[in-house]
């Protein structure tokens, strides 16, 4: 059965069906946390709250619209929430530390590594807002028209934003790098 | 087509999401522009980069987590439900539901008319008084899970309690009493040492310092008991040393926890103690 079926469920008081929605959104939803926080228990315990929010605000969700981007909407207001309460906490790519300093730089595995770290450090530099949405657009393949119906704005707004956040990123990562693709 | 539309869609090129006339069109604006070629060249890199980047994946607790709050809020709303014939309800809980269920209607009448002007509000909005109201109704339907948790068979259930306690910025006097019973009858040591450490927050309160103090001597455990007397010296509760001379000269409690008392009447008096026989 489709998301917003089931979704239409729980709203008319059949609560205990959002498991079948915890199960099939939990995942990626994780993941998503975990890209902007880099922190297991934070991320699940974000997980938590948006699902906790899902069940006691379900009379809110607009059966014709899509459950994904309503639930991305919820974990949006979660997380703004969070980053208001632990302002000055600076979150820090957990694979740093997984760089061993014995490789030679020639090591491929080594060199794919490092890029990683770099990108994640690049990442977790960039402002929320233009992390978010590339979190969105290149990790939880959410499409633009879902994009702009968690942001609220216009589909042409977020494909501006989506290019803006990728070429600030880009920027970040060559400059932490020390080169320029060709 | 100018540069600039063109880079706009570089995204959903190498997302694979661009259709076909709109693909055609960018390529034959990329053979004759080398700046937008460097410029697909440079996001391409990044954008194949970021598969490298992996994050862990949710482990299966997360589930059961979910699933113990979803079990507790179906508990809660049937009692709301059945409101006008309350069940006859046994043990020290019972003469909180009606509270809870009142609590509970009025969450879910008030809460939902917030939550659409709540995910509306843009980032960087100072949220309003109708934001605030929303918070609170959160917050008296997490005291009614960890109210609900902390009444559950399971010793780690409950400790999830104690811990979704702690997570309510300003808990009721139904959540310190639903602690002060843990710290006094749970089976479990250590949801009473964690009952112990949540209680901090109600420090400001006389009759929960009073009733901690009270709780020492009662303990079977003597981590606990150690652990209520460090609270007390950590909320420098000066007026308790008395009670702490007392218990440090008591021969029925165990001597590691009389030394501790000894230790806490000194921290609370700054006066030196002669140590009990």
């Amino acid at each position: 059965m489709e998301d917003e079926l089931v979704m239409r469920e729980v709203r008319a008081g059949d609560v205990g069906r959002l498991e079948e929605l915890f199960d099939r959104h939990s995942p990626a939803l994780f993941r998503y946390f975990m890209y902007l926080t880099s922190n297991r228990s934070v991320s699940e315990d974000l997980v938590q709250e948006v699902f906790f929010r899902i069940l006691k605000y379900r009379h809110t969700y607009q059966p014709e619209s899509s459950f994904r981007a309503w639930m991305y909407q919820v974990g949006r207001n979660v997380y703004m929430d969070h980053i208001g309460r632990n302002k000055g906490e600076v979150a820090l790519p957990e694979e740093a530390s997984q760089v061993r300093s014995n490789e030679t730089p020639a090591d491929r595995e080594f060199q794919r590594k490092q890029e990683a770290v770099l990108l994640r450090r690049a990442l977790a530099a960039m402002p929320d807002e233009k992390r978010e949405v590339l979190i969105m657009s290149r990790f939880q393949d959410l499409k633009y028209d879902e994009i702009a119906a968690v942001l609220k704005c216009e589909v042409g707004t977020v494909k501006v934003r989506v290019y803006r956040a990728l070429r600030e990123l880009a920027d970040r990562f060559f400059a932490l790098s020390g080169e320029r693709a060709s | 087509m100018n540069c600039e539309r063109v880079r706009e869609q570089i995204p959903e090129l190498l997302a694979g999401r661009l259709d076909k006339a709109a693909r055609e069109n960018l390529v034959e604006h990329l053979e004759t522009c080398a700046n937008c070629r460097t410029e697909v060249a440079e996001l391409n890199a990044v954008w194949r980069a970021l598969e490298s980047i992996k994050v862990a994946e949710a482990e299966p607790g997360m589930k059961a987590r979910f699933m113990e709050v979803l079990e507790a809020y179906k508990a809660g709303a049937g009692q709301v439900v059945e409101m006008p014939k309350p069940k006859a309800r046994g043990g020290w809980f019972g003469g909180m539901h009606p509270a809870w269920q009142a609590g509970m209607a009025a969450a879910l009448l008030i809460g939902g008319v917030f939550v659409g002007r709540e995910a509306a509000r843009p980032p960087g909005n100072t949220p309003g008084p109708e934001v605030a109201q929303l918070k609170g109704e959160i917050e008296s339907l997490r005291q009614l899970v960890a109210l609900s948790m902390l009444q559950q068979q399971s010793p780690s259930a409950r400790l999830r309690g104690v811990s979704y306690s702690e997570a309510i910025a300003q808990p009721d006097e139904q959540v310190e009493q639903a602690l002060l019973y843990a710290v006094n009858h749970d089976s479990n040591v250590n949801v009473r040492l964690s009952a112990v450490d949540a209680l901090q927050k109600f420090a400001g309160s006389p009759a929960v310092v009073t009733a901690m103090v009270q709780a020492i001597p009662v303990q079977d455990s003597p981590l606990v008991q150690i652990a209520l007397i460090d609270m007390l010296v950590q909320i420098n509760a000066k007026t308790e040393a008395p009670a702490l001379v007392k218990l440090s000269m008591d021969g029925q409690v165990d001597d590691v926890v009389r030394q501790r008392a000894v230790w806490a009447v000194e921290k609370l008096t700054g006066q030196k103690q002669e140590k009990s026989k």
